[in-house]
């Protein structure tokens, strides 16, 4: 008998009382909300590493990010254009598309990525990443990312988050909640494990 | 409403005052309070060591010297929930239905919340320190977990501020384990020393001149470590200040 | 009276200046997570919530793996089953060999642990690179971990700054934990990008869509899985979840439990294999389904491997991880380690004082303590409790069981007080060590109430 066959039956064999599913309805509709969540986001955002910016009417999103980033040699984006509120804004500030590399390690030395994610929680600072491009690398071994949020596309928390969530063609999907960090060496925080050191969500 | 007074083991001999102190502030608030004779151990400590079984046959005697009570009051948490949480199992081996369960209370617990007194006669013009014990606050419930999302309660503290000329403090990490856990303080010595003193010297930094709690079990470990170091602080059982000046 | 946990203990407490650092550094992230968890206001709904679920899931393993194999293959990912360690272990062998691989990088994975794999695949020739920075220093370390959420927790920084200086070329002297960290960042990319194939577990698999969910703050799972082609993720079976619904729950407990954070940097959800690449999935029994059939211990299944209720343990934080024998220390090695071996792991069913602080801090509600306190019930009959504590604890049943034996003690008693200090404390009176001798009362209780003296 195979090993699969095996664990389905000491598991069937071995189970006792079959409990029923719970109903998570009661639970998410009494979970936390905020009043004003761009104000919550931009706080969560500070607390949990990075920063929230709200592009303002009529400012320039290049401008923006060269002013975030002035250093910033080797941007990648693979969105040439981006539409803010109610009008469309070229995306001129890329010097190449994360898909034009060869393997995923030429993306290595990346300074800054400009991603786009779908979802904002408000409650932790969470934005969900859809994978956009091959090389999905790109959203990890950049040293910084910036990432484009429409302001409607914020909610509350992961419950609200999970039910507007999904992975794909690509089937992979990911929450990042500002910069990569680790306390490996007496809980001492460091920013810039392995993934981004630095985190700017634009909110758009 | 007949009140059987329980005196655990412990307090039967080191700290008799305690059970004094408890039947007469019961006494004053006009219980109708008894004392069953022969009282021994309600065997937690085996039973908290591996050896459960050893605690069956001090459970059905227990059982039997209260059956005929309305109440049993006693002044000691670990003890008291002991028999609440683990009679009716070990009594269920003998198929025997337990009587104690449902009528055993703290005496804090059974003042606070069935009695619910709004003045007392002592007087303690001291500053004490809170002993919220773990067994007293996690089992019984006296106090809000620190753990928990729940509003904050401390029965202990409602019930001090009866008393006139008080002042009343808890440590920092205010229901820490002090280290006792029966058997354990002697299995596990070194860190049960440490956790003591660690528990001692947050009681001190509070700068209170008394240790006070509900569970002589904890008071009993802390005063020996107060007693070896020669430590700046007293300890004392929460009816001995309860029931001052009666 | 004493066990190899409290021997051990003993001798972490014998350098107090890093026993006192070991507790307020882990009470400080217990703090945390108290803060943190006060600012939900359900939160103890969503602990609630979080126990069902698990109690559902792992009452319907059978189906729910079942639901998750169909979608996963659906997706394109290749899934195994392992019964034990020596299986998953060989499977993971079997499809590295089979690519040629010579690098793996891998990320923290605690079955990993559990089950061997580093040795085994090095005995094979194949390099492991732990990729989490913890595991890291222990693995050049040639260490264990001593905690499951920050499992370099013992090790101060000038040791690491010496490690570093022989691995990775860093400036002697130099140990701010920032510098060595980006050195750590430098040296760790090579591997990440010479490794022909990445390994994580994984948090939670979702049965409803064949994916599986890894929660990291260093994003060295991302880092991993997005290089080589070949992906390998591996979970013991109690890591299903029903769907994502249930995924909006666990997020929000996990790292607010664990570390004081509102969620991990990193919420990856891993469904399909990458363009061109392969995803093999490995679903590991290893004894978890036995636990099925055990009522006093199901609800270990429960656990999120948080690390919560470590870090609030007054008796890991003062002993330290390695003083338990078990892999996983703290309330959950006590208890998974007798599950897998009590007759090899009950010399940490001392390591409680019943405090129940880890039942109140678990997000999927384990019963730690009072499993614990079960377990100190069958030692007995396992053969292996502790002749001296047998022998005062017969004594006191002996006592207890007759009055007027305990009463004749009692009047006895006080004569104990008034023996010579070098009696008492003469080193074999293991109370002694730590504390006075309680003083007896001349007069019991029940010698007053007798007497007429309680009034």
């Amino acid at each position: 008998m195979s090993s699969r066959e095996d664990i389905l039956q000491s598991i069937r064999r071995n189970t006792r009382v079959r409990y029923e599913k719970p109903d998570y309805l009661p639970l998410e509709q009494e979970a936390m909300t905020y009043l004003d969540k761009l104000a919550r986001f931009q706080e969560v955002m500070t607390q949990v590493g990075g920063r929230a910016v709200i592009l303002q009417e009529g400012e320039d999103l290049n401008t923006v990010i060269r002013k975030l980033y002035p250093e910033a040699v080797r941007v990648a984006a693979y969105m040439s254009e981006v539409t803010c509120g109610t009008g469309v804004q070229c995306l001129s500030c890329a010097t190449f598309h994360p898909d034009d590399v060869e393997k995923p390690a030429d993306l290595d030395g990346t300074d800054l990525a400009i991603i786009r994610g779908s979802v904002g929680v408000c409650e932790n600072g969470a934005v969900w990443i859809c994978q956009e491009v091959e090389q999905r690398a790109v959203y990890f071994i950049s040293e910084a990312l910036v990432i484009l949020l429409d302001r409607k596309n914020l909610v509350n928390n992961m419950h609200e988050a999970y039910k507007r969530i999904d992975t794909g063609d690509y089937g992979y999907g990911v929450f990042i909640s500002g910069p990569s960090k680790t306390a490996d060496i007496e809980q001492a925080l460091v920013m810039g494990a392995h993934g981004a050191r630095d985190v700017t969500v634009i909110l758009l | 409403m007949k009140v059987g007074l329980f005196i655990p083991c412990y307090i039967n001999a080191v700290y008799p005052q305690v059970g004094v102190a408890s039947y007469k502030l019961l006494k004053s608030l006009g219980v109708d309070v008894d004392y069953p004779l022969d009282q021994t151990c309600c065997g937690q400590p085996m039973a908290n060591a591996g050896f459960e079984d050893e605690a069956v046959e001090l459970a059905k005697r227990f059982d039997r010297l209260f059956e005929h009570y309305d109440y049993i009051v006693g002044p000691s948490a670990s003890c008291v929930v002991f028999v609440r949480d683990h009679y009716g199992n070990l009594l269920a081996k003998e198929q025997h239905r337990c009587a104690s369960e449902g009528k055993i209370y703290d005496i804090c617990e059974f003042i606070h919340d069935v009695v619910k007194p709004t003045s007392l006669a002592a007087s303690f013009p001291h500053k004490v320190s809170i002993q919220n014990s773990c067994h007293g606050v996690r089992l019984m419930h006296l106090s809000a977990p620190s753990e928990l999302n729940i509003p904050y309660y401390n029965k202990l503290r409602d019930l001090l501020s009866l008393v006139k000329g008080i002042e009343i403090v808890e440590p920092e990490r205010p229901d820490e384990c002090c280290g006792f856990g029966g058997m354990f303080a002697v299995e596990e010595h070194a860190v049960s020393g440490r956790m003591g003193r660690d528990k001692v010297q947050r009681h001190i930094d509070t700068g209170a001149e008394y240790i006070v709690g509900a569970d002589s079990s904890c008071l009993m470990h802390q005063t020996g470590i107060i007693n070896r170091d020669h430590l700046p602080i007293k300890t004392i059982h929460i009816v001995e200040i309860l029931a001052s000046g009666l | 009276m004493s066990t190899k946990h409290s021997i051990a203990a003993e001798k972490f407490q014998e350098n107090r200046e890093l026993a006192s650092w070991h507790d307020q550094t882990l009470w400080m992230v217990r703090a945390k997570r108290d803060k943190i968890s006060k600012e939900v206001p359900e939160w103890e709904k969503l602990r609630d919530m979080s126990c069902a679920i698990k109690q559902y899931s792992n009452s319907h393993l059978d189906l729910l793996l079942q639901e998750f194999e169909k979608n996963a293959i659906a997706n394109g990912a290749h899934v195994y089953w392992a019964k034990d360690a020596d299986e998953y272990c060989s499977i993971i062998h079997h499809i590295l060999e089979g690519h040629h691989v010579k690098h793996f990088i891998k990320s923290k994975s605690m079955l990993a642990e559990e089950c061997g794999l580093n040795e085994y695949l090095e005995e094979k020739g194949i390099e492991v690179v732990e990729s989490d920075l913890g595991e890291r220093i222990l693995q050049l370390m040639h260490k264990r971990p001593s905690h499951i959420v920050m499992p370099a927790i013992h090790i101060k920084k000038e040791e690491i700054g010496e490690l570093f200086v022989k691995e990775m070329g860093t400036e002697p002297g130099n140990n701010d934990q920032t510098y060595l960290t980006h050195a750590a960042r430098k040296n760790l990319r090579h591997k990440f990008i010479e490794a022909e194939a990445a390994m994580t577990g994984a948090n939670f698999a979702v049965a409803s869509t064949g994916e599986c969910v890894v929660c990291t703050n260093e994003g060295n799972a991302d880092m991993g899985t997005s290089q080589p082609k070949l992906q390998i993720t591996a979970f013991g079976m109690e890591k299903i979840v029903p769907d994502r619904d249930a995924l909006g729950v666990f997020t929000r407990l996990l790292a607010r439990s664990g570390t004081g954070q509102p969620i991990t940097t990193y919420t990856s959800h891993y469904r399909k294999p990458r363009k061109g690449g392969e995803l093999h999935i490995i679903i590991v029994d290893n004894g978890r389904s036995q636990i099925l059939a055990d009522p006093d211990h199901v609800k270990t299944l429960n656990c999120l491997r948080c690390g919560a209720c470590m870090n609030t343990c007054p008796v890991y934080r003062r002993s330290g991880g390695y003083s338990y024998t078990y892999f996983i220390p703290g309330p959950i090695g006590i208890n998974l380690g007798m599950l897998k071996a009590p007759l090899h792991y009950y010399d940490n069913v001392s390591a409680c004082s019943l405090c129940h602080s880890c039942q109140n801090v678990c997000p999927a509600k384990v019963d730690l303590a009072d499993q614990i306190y079960r377990w100190r019930q069958k030692l007995h009959g396992l053969g292996v409790a502790s002749s001296s504590k047998k022998y005062l604890s017969g004594g006191m049943k002996m006592l207890m069981e007759h009055p007027h034996l305990f009463n004749l003690a009692l009047k006895s008693a006080p004569i104990a007080n008034a023996l010579p200090h070098w009696m008492v404390y003469n080193g074999l009176n293991d109370w002694g060590k730590e504390h006075e001798m309680p003083e007896f009362a001349k007069e019991s209780f029940n010698e007053m109430w007798k007497n007429n003296k309680v009034k």
